[in-house]
């Protein structure tokens, strides 16, 4: 499966990490054209269900990206989609599947690069895991 | 005794110090002498150091403030009286007449196509065209064409009224007539901004006369996709040579059309001859620019030389305070444009002196493979096939050095704005050495007639942040002054 | 849905920014072929007069009820849509927006195919999520008619009398024991001329007059909580603790001078700083003949790779006052790149330069070195290294951020930079704002600056604030969370994880949201166990739809 090029969903919030991916474009930043972006106004409103929507639904890999711990614009948001990544995490293990599918990163509006390599690092990822078992139906 | 502000320069620094007056719910007149708003930054393609799009961010102020119920937009609009003072000014302003009626325009563009006479474009620095009833650009506010009655047929007495035949909404009014008419405000704020300094006064650096040699702002229009080329980077003499490749096609064409004509005729043979000769010769011209053009059209080596104008006791003592950022800017920009590019920038000191500004010199010489020459260029001559070639002393290596390349921009001098002397003189303010408005430095945008205030480049050469923080500055002590006075 | 969903899309091309990556026509055929799509237009630029006036004209033509625009980024360009969708007679709301610039053609640009599938499926979840989109209407807010400066220096001490003067109400707030910050040290300010004390004190003389500033030294910040119109603010203050309520909040908390321990023999004697050097020439206790100024001590350096602006000037001011001083004083300056930007400054360093101050290049590769009693440095124009005398060193340091930048940051929820300068909302058009609405920033909070433009700053941020204190009320948009008391199981989660404290249980024992205190984070609404907690503007059915979509 090398030619393999993985689907990824990416729940961003408005004021840290979708900021981060503007600056990441107006800086030109290159990164790969896997991950698709559903903004979102705080991570904090990324239910369990939305992340196991998105692997239900055909994605590969599921990432919520947050602000940096501790500067989240709603105080908490980010520590709770923390928490529930975690808890998406467990599910996944339950069943068998690779827990890696889903992850959390937090980086300021200023930090354009981070955005690009998490988007990077997250696509790599899941190019070594390969396909998700879930994402059979995928019209591909 | 008013309450109400008028902003003088729909620049950036007018539009920002009117949309802060505005929100805080007092009535503001912003003038603009051209045609819309948007003043020196509507030009610029990029800015520095995020690499936004500059209409991309302008474009929301410009209708904002258009679309904001406290203001007043009055462009094409220049202020000729004032009297009184603080608190209780009369200003008598000149609305000058587009022939065409605002509220009518849709700017559906019909006119302009039709229109058959063709001048330079101000706006793309002259590289471009426009016709007599134009738009001052495309995403200009108010979004009406304007008749410019120094080159329209109509008002050189001859016959045309094509543009006002062909309107749909009737908005052409070839009787329009310029309204004069006073506004009463509490306070006014100057945001007439700077000029850019013609560098054709240097004589050793060939502007003017070496067709690959351009201003900053000029390469800025040639980056730009609403810009002469539609943003494909190329040099002016090639742009030049396509212009008149096209001339002679056309001359050609019309030559072969005679040459049938003759032909079908039974004309004699000696003037068909002649007409083939000359087509034969035309041809062969053709092929020569033809050459010419291809030659030109690789773009590798841009050069960018600093301080022209600036910092040299024999134009402008002072620094532009933008210059540096800028050139770095614009060879980020081009190299993105073309990733084989090469630049130059010759330098006398990087004053890469804001927020992110040193890390995004680091990241022009890095990433984008610029190369920075610390030394000042003496002489810009014509080298081979009329390329442009840079001598300049290299301080690092103390040699002086001679570098041809394809295309020479010089970072030209911010200079005083050309009315900005007559303004001071009709306002009762103080200029300073250099011409700009002068100020106290502990009390940066009061002018030395109370009740005035001075923001953006009618202050001083500054750059964009700069000119917003001052203009929100200038609309606070506007307020403080019809709150107390007005 | 009663009615028919008719959705219209609009594809920009932003010039080249996006058409010279992705192929619109492409883009608009694709969204013709989306469910309930009825029309789809591409703009030159959707954003200028001709592109919201065709959105106004196809949501009349076509009868459209949801719009989707495919251009640049929502977070600057999404209002103007929404205007326009308002304008055109249907809800703001109603409207989507999908980023195909900034996060596609400008991130994907060697990757055109690929661009051009991710671009299609962002469009394809926009129109999914288009579909589930929800009314939103205004409701008003009222607002305290007070400001908070945090910080009384320069920039503070004149953004409250700028907000006094504009007749609003101020709490002031200083750390130190006494208002004035880093000029309270220093000796003259240039290019005035002025002592820098007697600024302090007459801006100290000014704000103890104004009867509408209240000034707390010794101050510390400790909770902040509220937004825009309606913060309360909580602080001590030599001991005592107070709350006050307030519209708006200035961030002027300054900087300091990096202390160069370690840095070309330092030792705060011999070889001292720029503000050290001060205090000396305000005392008039500088002696010394030779004396070599070294600039970017510390800066422009690879761990702290920014310019601090301000330090040339500093250098050039009081080398021009050692020369009033000692005519005879031999002093260097060793620069990297003079920063005597503008008139003024420019006007400065010519006059050092015709009083005999010598100006010496160096490059980072090869920094001068503090000896006993002498400076060695590369000399370009002779070519060898040449040692100058120096009785006196005087290191030039950056403003650095204080160290309690980062509880200000965490304490108000807004962002530092990595050298913990303040984050603004924008570098070009929004330098005085923060992205939070509500909260400004002037002076060396924001990065180092002259007097001239911390004072700038300073009536800049107070003229930003002035905009929030001068209304009775503002208009806040019902992007709020709502419960839904017919489904509440009265479980407490909502109520325990609400980090503004908003959700309460009412008499009936069921939850219930005051909407002008909602933040609309949606916490509570991924939390609700029930699924009770309504959201319109971003609902469950949106995000739902949007994963839906995710592949074709």
């Amino acid at each position: 499966m090398n030619n393999f090029e993985p689907l990824i969903a990416v729940f961003s919030c408005h004021y840290c990490s979708y900021a981060a991916a503007d600056l990441a474009g107006s800086s030109r930043i290159q990164y790969p054209p896997n991950i698709r972006v559903i903004k979102i106004p705080c991570t904090g409103r990324v239910s369990v269900n939305h992340i196991l929507k998105a692997l239900e639904c055909g994605a590969d890999g599921v990432y919520v990206a947050g602000c940096l711990e501790g500067t989240c614009h709603f105080i908490s948001g980010n520590f709770k989609a923390k928490q529930r990544v975690q808890y998406a995490k467990n599910l996944l293990s339950e069943i068998n599947m690779e827990p890696e599918r889903v992850q959390m990163y937090f980086m300021s509006a200023a930090e354009g690069a981070k955005f690009a390599n998490v988007a990077k690092e997250m696509t790599e990822t899941i190019r070594e895991l390969g396909p998700s078992p879930l994402g059979q139906n995928k019209s591909e | 005794m008013s309450r109400d502000v008028l902003v003088i320069g729909g620049g950036i620094a007018g539009i920002q110090a009117s949309l802060d007056l505005a929100e805080q719910g007092f009535t503001v007149y912003l003038v603009e002498r051209l045609p819309s708003i948007g003043g020196k930054m509507a030009q610029l393609d990029k800015t520095f150091p995020t690499n936004d799009c500059s209409i991309c961010i302008m474009g929301p102020k410009l209708f904002e403030v258009e679309r904001h119920p406290n203001t007043q937009l009055l462009t094409y609009t220049d202020v000729e009286a004032v009297k009184g003072g603080a608190g209780n000014f009369t200003v008598t302003v000149r609305k000058k007449a587009r022939y065409v009626d605002e509220a009518k325009c849709t700017a559906c563009g019909l006119c302009a196509e039709k229109c058959p006479v063709s001048v330079p474009d101000v706006f793309n620095m002259n590289m471009d065209t426009r016709s007599a009833i134009y738009k001052y650009f495309p995403q200009g506010i108010p979004s009406v064409y304007t008749i410019d009655d120094s080159v329209c047929r109509i008002f050189k007495g001859k016959k045309c009224n094509i543009c006002a035949k062909i309107c749909e909404a009737k908005a052409v009014n070839y009787e329009q007539k310029d309204a004069v008419f006073d506004l009463n405000v509490g306070a006014i704020i100057v945001a007439t901004g700077f000029d850019v300094f013609d560098p054709s006064d240097i004589k050793p650096y060939g502007y003017g006369t070496i067709p690959d040699v351009i201003t900053a702002m000029e390469f800025e229009r040639l980056l730009n996709a609403s810009g002469p080329t539609g943003g494909h980077l190329e040099r002016l003499s090639s742009l030049n040579t396509k212009a008149e490749i096209e001339q002679l096609e056309k001359q050609i064409k019309h030559a072969k059309a005679g040459l049938k004509r003759a032909e079908k005729n039974g004309q004699n043979s000696d003037k068909v001859d002649e007409v083939k000769k000359r087509l034969a010769e035309m041809n062969e011209s053709l092929d020569g620019l033809k050459a010419k053009e291809a030659s030109l059209a690789e773009l590798r080596d841009i050069a960018f030389v600093q301080c022209v104008g600036s910092r040299d006791l024999r134009y402008n003592a002072h620094c532009c305070s933008y210059g540096c950022m800028h050139s770095v800017k614009e060879a980020v920009v081009a190299t993105e444009h073309e990733s084989e590019l090469k630049s130059t920038i010759f330098f006398t000191d990087m004053r890469a002196y804001g927020k992110e500004f040193h890390e995004y010199c680091l990241r022009g010489g890095s990433e984008y493979g610029i190369h920075f020459v610390r030394g000042r260029v003496a002489e810009i001559a014509q080298g081979d096939g009329g390329r442009p070639v840079v001598w300049c002393e290299d301080m690092d290596t103390r040699k002086v050095e001679q570098h041809p390349f394809d295309l020479v921009v010089l970072a030209t001098a911010c200079v005083p704005s050309q009315g900005s002397a007559s303004l001071a003189t009709m306002l009762g303010f103080n200029l300073d050495e250099s011409g700009f408005v002068k100020t106290d430095p502990n009390k940066p945008v009061d002018t030395s007639v109370q009740g005035i205030f001075v923001c953006g480049c009618a202050q001083g050469p500054m750059d964009i942040p700069s000119s917003v923080s001052l203009a929100s500055a200038a609309a606070s002590m506007a307020v403080q002054t019809v709150k107390a006075l007005g | 849905m009663e009615t028919e969903l008719r959705i219209g899309v609009f594809v920009c091309h932003c010039g080249i920014n996006i058409a010279g990556v992705l192929d619109i026509e492409d883009l608009c055929e694709y969204a013709g072929t989306l469910p309930n799509v009825v029309t789809v237009q591409p703009n030159l630029f959707t954003c200028a007069e001709t592109g919201t006036s065709g959105i106004k004209n196809a949501v009349k033509e076509h009868d459209l009820n949801r719009v989707v625009v495919a251009a640049c980024t929502p977070r600057t360009h999404e209002p103007i849509f929404r205007a326009s969708c308002q304008e055109a007679g249907i809800n703001p709301y109603f409207f989507e927006m999908v980023n195909i610039r900034e996060h596609c053609s400008w991130v994907h640009r060697h990757d055109r195919e690929a661009a051009q599938g991710k671009a299609r499926d962002l469009i394809r979840m926009a129109v999914a999520r288009a579909m589930f989109l929800e009314p939103i209407e205004t409701f008003k807010s009222k607002v305290e008619p007070r400001a908070l400066v945090i910080g009384a220096g320069i920039a503070g001490m004149s953004s409250a009398l700028a907000l006094a003067g504009e007749g609003f109400d101020v709490t002031l707030l200083e750390k130190k024991a006494e208002m004035g910050g880093l000029l309270r040290d220093l000796h003259k300010v240039a290019p005035s001329e002025v002592g820098a004390g007697e600024l302090v004190e007459q801006k100290v003389a000014a704000i103890k007059q104004e009867g509408r500033i209240q000034c707390f030294t010794s101050a510390t910040l400790e909770e902040v909580s509220g937004y825009v119109g309606n913060y309360s603010a909580t602080f001590s203050s030599n001991g005592n603790t107070h709350t006050h309520k307030v519209g708006a909040i200035i961030v002027a908390t300054g900087g300091a001078p990096l202390k160069p321990m370690g840095l070309y023999n330092y030792d705060g004697k011999r070889v001292i700083t720029q503000s050290e050097l001060e205090t000396k020439l305000k005392s008039g206790k500088l002696d010394a003949k030779s004396i070599v100024m070294i600039q970017c001590v510390g800066a422009r350096i690879p761990e702290r790779n920014y310019c601090s602006r301000i330090c040339c000037m500093v250098a050039i001011k009081n080398s021009l006052h050692i020369k009033e001083i000692a005519k005879d004083a031999k002093v260097f300056v060793l620069y990297r790149d003079i920063q005597a930007y503008g008139v003024e400054n420019e006007a400065l360093f010519l006059k050092a330069k015709e009083a005999g101050v010598r100006f010496i290049r160096y490059n980072l590769e090869s920094p001068p070195v503090v000896g006993d009693g002498n400076v060695e440095i590369y000399h370009p124009a002779m070519g060898k290294e040449v040692p100058l005398p120096a009785e006196l060193v005087v290191l030039s340091t950056p403003i650095v951020a204080h160290d309690d930048a980062e509880s200000v940051s965490r304490i108000l929820k807004v962002p530092v930079n990595e050298y913990r300068f303040f984050l603004e909302a924008h570098a070009k058009l929004s330098p005085l704002d923060f992205a939070t609405n509500g909260i400004y920033l002037c002076g060396n909070a924001h990065y180092p600056a002259t007097v001239r433009e911390a004072i700038s700053q300073a009536l800049g941020a107070a003229s930003r604030a002035s905009i929030i204190l001068s209304h009775d009320a503002i208009e806040r948009v019902g992007t709020v969370a709502r419960v839904d008391q017919e489904l509440c199981s009265s479980c407490f989660a909502c109520v325990k994880v609400c980090p503004y404290q908003v959700p309460h249980m009412d008499e009936g024992g069921k939850a219930m949201i005051e909407p002008m205190q909602c933040q609309g984070c949606g916490i509570c609404v991924a939390e609700c166990p029930a699924e009770a907690i309504q959201f319109g503007y971003v609902s469950d059915a949106q995000i739902m739809a949007a994963c839906e979509a995710l592949c074709a």
